[in-house]
């Protein structure tokens, strides 16, 4: 049997750039260059493989028994390619000086989106599991690179000990589902639940139990999200934003996979699990948000409460709802990353990440202060911008597949995490800014990157039409 | 530039908008030079979507190959079509006189503007608003879908809004400005009220559909009297009609050249192009049609009476912008779109000219009372000139171009509707009259205020410029009533053949039993302001102390602004303090203050569960996982 290796071309560029960054990274010191030769050449990977991912859009078919590249792929490929290239873009200065091993940074950057990609693109459970941990060992080590801060390997610490645990249940689970179907195949797992459907045994319902908790720890949902705050805190900046969007929707899209096929006969079964922890995540990721003083730890907990509006989608699994999820994904990774660049670019200049630190941006770089106001504004969901248009066609997905109760209460959690987001707004347009600050430039790289989030965020908001038809398209691929 | 391609129209004064509101302090002069360029852009490109437009005529007939005309692409569409919303462009005859009097008039007071406007600070921003205006405006009329009509609709009331409030430091502009904005959004209500009720039985916004299935009867007849009574309110509030007109006369609060634009020559028409866009549903209902004609013959007399005794120059302009939106919305309700259409072009020149006139005086007096003013023919003589050839077209005299248009619709008044014939006649006669009086209190006679006409002199050619062509126009655009200047031009034939009523061309035919009775009035009502206003207007004095009762209720307006102000504060205010004495005591403390202040208390509650210790963590998750579970395995059996 042969494989079509050229089906994998994005990955294979990804994994080519990373050694090469890492190579370089060798002989770094020899010649004497700074880091932005490694984040150029990352750069470079990056970018290569989005064109490629881009080039193969349309393609249709599966490689072996484990992978499949098809639309919904190659939506979340072209996604996670664009997030990557932003992060790197995002980094450069924060890499210089807070990275001791900037080599290791950008390889482990790309080689986590090899593994997300895969967590789309699986179609067996094995594969789906060696993805996950390949996006979470990248992750683990890429969380504890800070060394000059003591919070970061508290934070790498944690992560790895508890992701320890929730990927032992998660194999736990799937070695059980593998037990109750007799295959890891998605398809032959999906026949074998369909004869089981509505008097599932034991054995499948503890394994079902144990893959959503195991996955709900990757998505930060409660009860499996304490580990979010810590590690945001901790991590690098540029990893808390990555991990905030490419690790999260990584998780989203196993997710849909795995609903929508092999578990799609037991949807009864869990249905009211993931509605559970929808309004739990909601309202404590909200809540506790209220009382948050430090930046990273405010969106982290954001993260966590737009975790259990995303959750919302599964729970009306549909078509149209994993349409709707698609496009808020899209449009919440591009407000989060434009949110992070600016968070970024105001450590880069004061070292500070308190709430209170942000007082009086408007007088000292209104630039930012417009960015970082837009960029919240998106995330509670306010008009012209993307985030309300996503938000809008995934609630209203909710309220037609029949849970408008649900719905209901993600409006309410929608209106609270509005006063959290204008605190911050509040410090950066009502506040003096104290004593000796002065007005202050960005970085060229820095206006080019903002201002870029900044337009597609708004051109989202207001004609999100074609980018709907995408991730229509995309959806298509897994009801079909 | 094809009709297919008119949504660049639109594009780049959008583009100048962008450009010039994120750089305009970093450009060489603020930037002007872009707005004007742009906008030069534009009549070009119009001129020539106007060229394919002439040549799309097969036998006498605007017959179009199919989709040449048009436009569109999906703006949103989910579900599949549970709601569509497309982008789309149309071209006709009304597109073709619309976008050539939004783009040239917007041309010739972006030229005014550049000398008018010379040494404010807000001079980059000024021109910005007025490309954003131009954006908007020319979307407005060549989109053929009702919501992003009603998008330009609300962007031409924003625009105008900032303009109207441009000198916000003056209490008066702002309160004007917010007068303006609400007045019009009363009639918005009605109009987006109107598009929701079109929408919801035939499932389109889009307008030429809407026509078709009107036509064929989709919708019942009461149901569609409704929707176009509601469709028409817009209309009323952006057009100045009774009884939302208010607005229009504060409006002059704004500079002067961007009263020539906004509030004379396009904005103001755009009730009108809606009617006029609209009329064949008009058509298949005729009670909202009578109640088009009427409201626009009340409304045409009423503003005329005023225009006979205010002292400002630039009102005076304004009651008269009212009075003619008037006489247009009345051709509209006869059901002729030619005559319509036809003032609307010979108006938008004339009008503007005179508004540019008197910004003109304004520059060089630093007045606009024409207590203040006269005599200033020595000093302004182009100025004059060009001001007297405005006002004899405003007037109806023969050859100027407002004679041609309003003698159009005199005719179909005639024709039709007698007793709105009369009313129209007599107050063409007023139009005449108060023309007169204005030009003869401004420029003729003694100055009355020595120093400003010691001061006086004539503008600079970039203001006169735009003067001369404008002038130039409301002297010869009447002309094209005539099959002959029509083929010139390369239409098929007179403005009767290229923009027909009910699809039939007619050709412009001479009837002297209403032409002559016209001028005739006209030129009485002239000699009667010579002889009331000439010299020293000491009869003009007598007559106002003969019956000062009347010209009290003419100077109040008829005591409507009170009306409304006296509403506003006895009736909507004391609700208002009702509703705040229960907001601030039962919603804000109790609900909102105590509802934050529970969620606060939840929040801070549930943090502790954040302990920062691991062990605290994984016990998280395994209860997680186990309560999962067990309720799995409870639900299953």
């Amino acid at each position: 049997m042969t494989h079509n290796y050229g089906l994998l071309a994005p990955e294979f560029i990804l994994f080519g750039f990373a050694m090469l960054v890492v190579a370089v990274d060798t002989f770094r010191s020899q010649f004497k260059v700074g880091s932005a030769v490694l984040a150029a050449t990352a750069g470079v990977g990056a970018l290569a493989a989005l064109g490629a991912s881009v080039a193969m859009a349309g393609v249709h078919e599966e490689f072996g028994e484990i992978l499949v590249v098809d639309e919904f792929t190659t939506f979340f490929r072209i996604l996670f390619a664009a997030t990557v290239v932003v992060v790197i873009a995002m980094s450069h200065e924060f890499v210089g000086k807070h990275i001791r091993h900037p080599g290791e940074f950008y390889s482990l950057l790309l080689l986590s989106t090899i593994g997300a990609t895969f967590m789309a693109a699986a179609r067996e459970l094995l594969t789906a599991y060696i993805a996950i941990e390949v996006l979470s060992f990248s992750l683990y080590v890429a969380v504890s690179l800070a060394k000059t801060d003591p919070r970061s390997g508290e934070a790498g610490l944690k992560y790895v000990l508890l992701g320890g645990v929730a990927s032992a249940m998660l194999l736990y689970g799937l070695s059980l589902l593998y037990g109750s179907g007799g295959s890891t195949s998605y398809e032959v797992l999906r026949e074998a639940f369909a004869e089981q459907a509505g008097e599932a045994s034991a054995l499948t319902l503890v394994g079902l139990a144990m893959v959503i908790g195991g996955l709900a720890f990757k998505a930060s949902a409660v009860p499996f999200h304490m580990w979010t705050p810590d590690a945001y805190e901790g991590a690098p900046l540029p990893i808390t934003a990555y991990l905030s969007a490419t690790s999260k929707a990584a998780t989203f899209a196993l997710l849909l996979r795995l609903l929508s096929g092999p578990l799609e006969p037991l949807i009864e079964d869990w249905r009211w699990m993931l509605a559970t922890l929808s309004v739990a995540t909601m309202v404590v990721g909200n809540l506790v948000a209220l009382q948050q003083h430090n930046i990273k730890r405010l969106l982290a907990y954001s993260s966590i409460g737009q975790v259990g509006f995303m959750l919302m989608a599964l729970v009306a699994l549909s078509d149209q709802s994993t349409s709707a999820l698609l496009l808020h994904l899209s449009g919440y990774l591009i407000t989060n990353l434009a949110v992070f660049t600016a968070v970024i670019a105001f450590y880069n200049r004061t070292g500070r990440e308190e709430i209170e630190d942000f007082r009086g941006l408007a007088e000292t770089q209104p630039y930012l202060a417009v960015v970082i106001t837009a960029g919240l504004f998106s995330l509670s969901g306010m008009p012209l911008l993307a985030g309300f248009a996503t938000k809008f066609l995934l609630f209203q997905a909710a309220a037609s597949g029949g849970y408008l109760w649900l719905s209901g209460l993600a409006v309410v959690m929608s209106t609270i995490s509005l006063y959290y987001y204008l605190q911050v707004v509040k410090q950066m347009y009502f506040f003096e800014p104290s004593g000796d600050a002065s007005r202050w430039r960005l970085t060229p790289s820095g206006y080019v990157l903002t201002a870029v989030l900044l337009v597609v965020m708004v051109i989202v908001g207001l004609y999100f039409g074609p980018l709907y038809e995408v991730a229509d398209t995309a959806a298509g691929a897994l009801f079909a | 530039m094809t009709m297919e391609q008119v949504w660049l129209l639109p594009a780049i004064p959008a583009g100048v908008f962008v450009i010039l509101s994120l750089f305009n302090r970093v450009l060489p002069r603020r930037g002007d030079f872009v707005a004007v360029l742009g906008m030069g852009t534009v009549v070009v490109l119009a001129v020539l979507a106007i060229a394919d437009f002439q040549g799309a005529f097969h036998d006498g007939h605007f017959a179009p190959a199919p989709g040449a005309n048009t436009y569109e692409f999906t703006w949103v569409n989910i579900g599949d079509g549970v709601l569509r919303i497309m982008f789309s462009t149309y071209f006709d005859a009304i597109t073709a006189v619309m976008v050539f009097v939004v783009s040239f008039v917007a041309l010739m007071v972006f030229l005014f503007s550049i000398g008018y406007m010379h040494g404010e600070e807000r001079y980059g921003w000024y021109f910005a608003v007025l490309s954003l205006f131009a954006g908007a405006m020319l979307l407005l009329v060549t989109t053929n879908s009702l919501i992003f009509l009603y998008l330009a609709w609300e962007g031409v009331g924003l625009t105008s809004y900032l303009l109207i409030g441009f000198y916000w430091e003056r209490q008066s502009a702002a309160e004007a400005a917010k007068k303006a904005f609400i007045t019009t959004r009363v009639g918005d209500v009605g109009f987006l009220i109107g598009i929701i009720l079109l929408w919801r039985v035939a499932g389109t916004f889009d307008i030429q559909e809407l026509i078709h299935l009107a036509e064929e009867g989709a919708f019942s007849e009461t149901y569609l009297t409704v929707s176009m009574i509601f469709l028409f309110m817009g209309a009323v509030g952006k057009s100045a009609q009774f009884p939302l007109h208010v607005w229009l006369p504060d409006a002059m609060e704004g500079p002067t050249p961007v009263s020539a634009l906004i509030h004379a020559a396009t904005m103001v028409v755009a009730g009108v192009y809606l009617v006029a866009r609209t009329l064949p549903i008009f058509d298949l209902v005729p009670i909202a049609q009578n109640f088009v004609l009427y409201t626009g013959l009340f409304t045409a007399v009423m503003a005329a009476t005023q225009g006979l005794v205010a002292n400002d120059i630039k009102r005076v302009l304004a009651y008269s912008t009212v009075s003619q939106l008037g006489f247009m919305f009345v051709a509209l309700g006869l059901g002729s779109v030619t005559a319509a259409m036809f003032h609307l072009l010979t108006h938008a020149f004339f009008k503007s000219l005179l508004f540019l006139g008197s910004g003109s005086v304004i520059h060089a007096t630093h007045q606009q009372e024409v207590e203040h003013l006269g005599g200033l023919w020595r000093k302004l003589p182009i100025t004059t000139v060009t001001f007297s050839i405005g006002s004899l077209a405003l007037a109806g005299i023969v050859p100027f171009a407002g004679f041609w248009s309003k003698d159009e619709i005199l005719l179909e008044a005639f024709e039709l509707n007698p007793f709105a014939y009369a009313v129209l006649a007599g107050t063409a006669a007023l139009t005449a009259l108060y023309t007169t009086r204005v030009v003869l209190l401004t420029f003729a006679g003694r100055p009355r205020d020595q120093h400003a006409y010691d001061h006086a002199h004539e503008s600079g050619p970039i203001m006169l410029l735009p003067l001369v062509l404008l002038a130039t126009l409301a002297l010869g655009s009447g002309f094209v009533a005539f099959d002959g200047v029509g083929r010139a031009l390369g239409f098929v034939g007179g403005i009767g053949q290229v923009v027909t009523s009910h699809g039939e061309p007619h050709s412009f035919a001479f009837h002297p039993n209403i032409a002559v009775p016209a001028t005739v009035l006209a030129l009485l009502a002239i000699g009667a302001g010579f002889e009331y206003w000439g010299g020293n207007a000491i009869r003009a004095e007598r007559a106002r102390q003969w019956a000062p009762e009347l010209h009290a209720l003419l100077v109040n307006r008829y005591y409507m602004d009170n009306l409304y102000q006296a509403f506003i504060d006895r009736v909507v205010l004391g609700l208002a303090g009702i509703v705040a004495r229960f907001e601030k005591s039962v919603v804000n403390e109790s609900g909102v203050d105590g509802g934050a202040q529970t969620l606060n208390w939840m929040g801070f509650r549930l943090k502790f569960l954040q302990t920062g210790r691991i062990p605290n963590y994984a016990l998280g998750m395994a209860l997680g996982v186990l309560v999962l579970s067990i309720f799995a395995l409870g639900g299953g059996e």
